[in-house]
């Protein structure tokens, strides 16, 4: 079975947004074209290494298709199952005397640096399917309880 | 050929600056950024030939030799920067726990830490030919945001190596804070690769295995 990328509308309309972007610059270079907007300081700086590497183009083309085929869209949740911590939940937790807060997302998305964090971490999968008042032990060689404060969906 | 040197000068600072984090941490004769990097590169490249699934090795590879470069003007600035107190005894402290902070809080110090860094790296290649310029900078903008699959391997490959790191300070004698590293680690890795070689490195790991 095809693994799933599990993405919020925002990150599913950017992914589709750069692959839109890109298959017109492959239409325009594969008919000898140069698009006079690879060159304008307009073009999205993540499009400037396809200048010159068609190969390039094609692979990230190709990793699009594969995920816009395979990506399902997080929705938030109605009624009772908005108590339950699911895909899209922002949720704060008590972990060491300290407060901490994350959305968990799908691994396309994640960056935890900007408190997003994979379903498909450690502490993100054990923190899915839990309830505001829970406390959810992760065991690395380290063992971390994270009490669950608050649970909120956009 | 001039502006190479001078890059490649730049770049040769890296040899000569301590990571940021052990020299907090007391470290004794720490690594320098480049040492760091060096292993990075060849984690990157060895684990990912591991997952058997076809990355991108040049592009990891590439990644993993420029994902510091910004630091030789930028510093080597760490998650704990502008929250430790300056009194080293609290500070050693503080350092034994992760990070933790408000989303809208690390959204903040992610934004001033990108621009502070991105600032940086195009000063270090500003001399270099366009071509060149391009690929680097676009190699760390992926790396940075993760935009790939080989982006979000060497993101992850990075922590890892860090942690490494202080397992080995521990074993020489220094209190590198090893729990917080994993702390971190595990809210952050999500490469099944990784996460099948992290559980091997933590097998033996008595160090926090006895902190409840």
């Amino acid at each position: 079975m095809e693994k799933k990328f599990y993405l919020t509308k925002e990150g599913l309309e950017k992914i589709q947004s750069e692959y839109n972007d890109l298959n017109k610059l492959r239409l325009a270079k594969t008919a000898g074209d140069v698009p006079k907007i690879w060159y304008s300081e307009d073009l999205n700086p993540e499009y400037i290494a396809f200048q010159e590497d068609l190969g390039l183009l094609e692979t990230r083309i190709s990793e699009l298709e594969h995920i816009l085929s395979n990506a399902e869209t997080i929705k938030a949740p109605s009624g009772d199952r908005r108590e339950i911590l699911d895909l899209g939940a922002t949720v704060e937790v008590l972990v060491n005397g300290k407060n901490d807060e994350y959305q968990i997302v799908g691994t396309l998305e994640a960056n935890p640096a900007i408190g997003r964090i994979s379903n498909e971490s450690p502490v993100g999968k054990a923190l899915l399917g839990h309830k505001v008042g829970d406390q959810v032990v992760v065991h690395s060689p380290v063992t971390i309880t994270y009490k669950i404060i608050k649970i909120r969906y956009a | 050929m001039k502006e190479i040197i001078e890059f490649l000068i730049a770049s040769g600072k890296l040899k000569k600056m301590p990571r940021t984090g052990w020299v907090w941490r007391g470290v004794k004769n720490p690594e320098t950024i480049a040492e760091h990097t060096f292993r990075v590169a060849i984690m990157s490249w060895v684990l990912a030939k591991e997952g058997g699934e076809k990355l991108n090795l040049v592009k990891i590879i590439k990644m993993a030799l420029a994902h510091d470069l910004c630091e030789v003007y930028a510093g080597d600035i760490t998650p704990y920067w502008g929250l430790l107190s300056k009194d080293p005894k609290k500070r050693r402290k503080e350092l034994q726990a992760w990070v933790r902070l408000p989303r809208a809080e690390k959204e903040k110090r992610a934004k001033v830490k990108f621009e502070r860094e991105k600032k940086s790296l195009e000063k270090l290649v500003k001399k270099l030919s366009p071509d060149l310029r391009k690929e680097i900078m676009e190699s760390w903008l992926d790396y940075e945001k993760m935009r790939t699959r080989e982006g979000r391997f060497v993101k992850q490959v990075d922590k890892i190596e860090t942690l490494l790191q202080a397992k080995e300070y521990w074993d020489d004698g220094n209190n590198s804070f090893v729990c917080a590293w994993w702390e971190e680690i595990d809210e952050f890795v999500d490469d099944p690769v990784l996460l099948k070689f992290l559980k091997e490195l933590g097998r033996d790991d008595r160090v926090c295995k006895l902190k409840k």
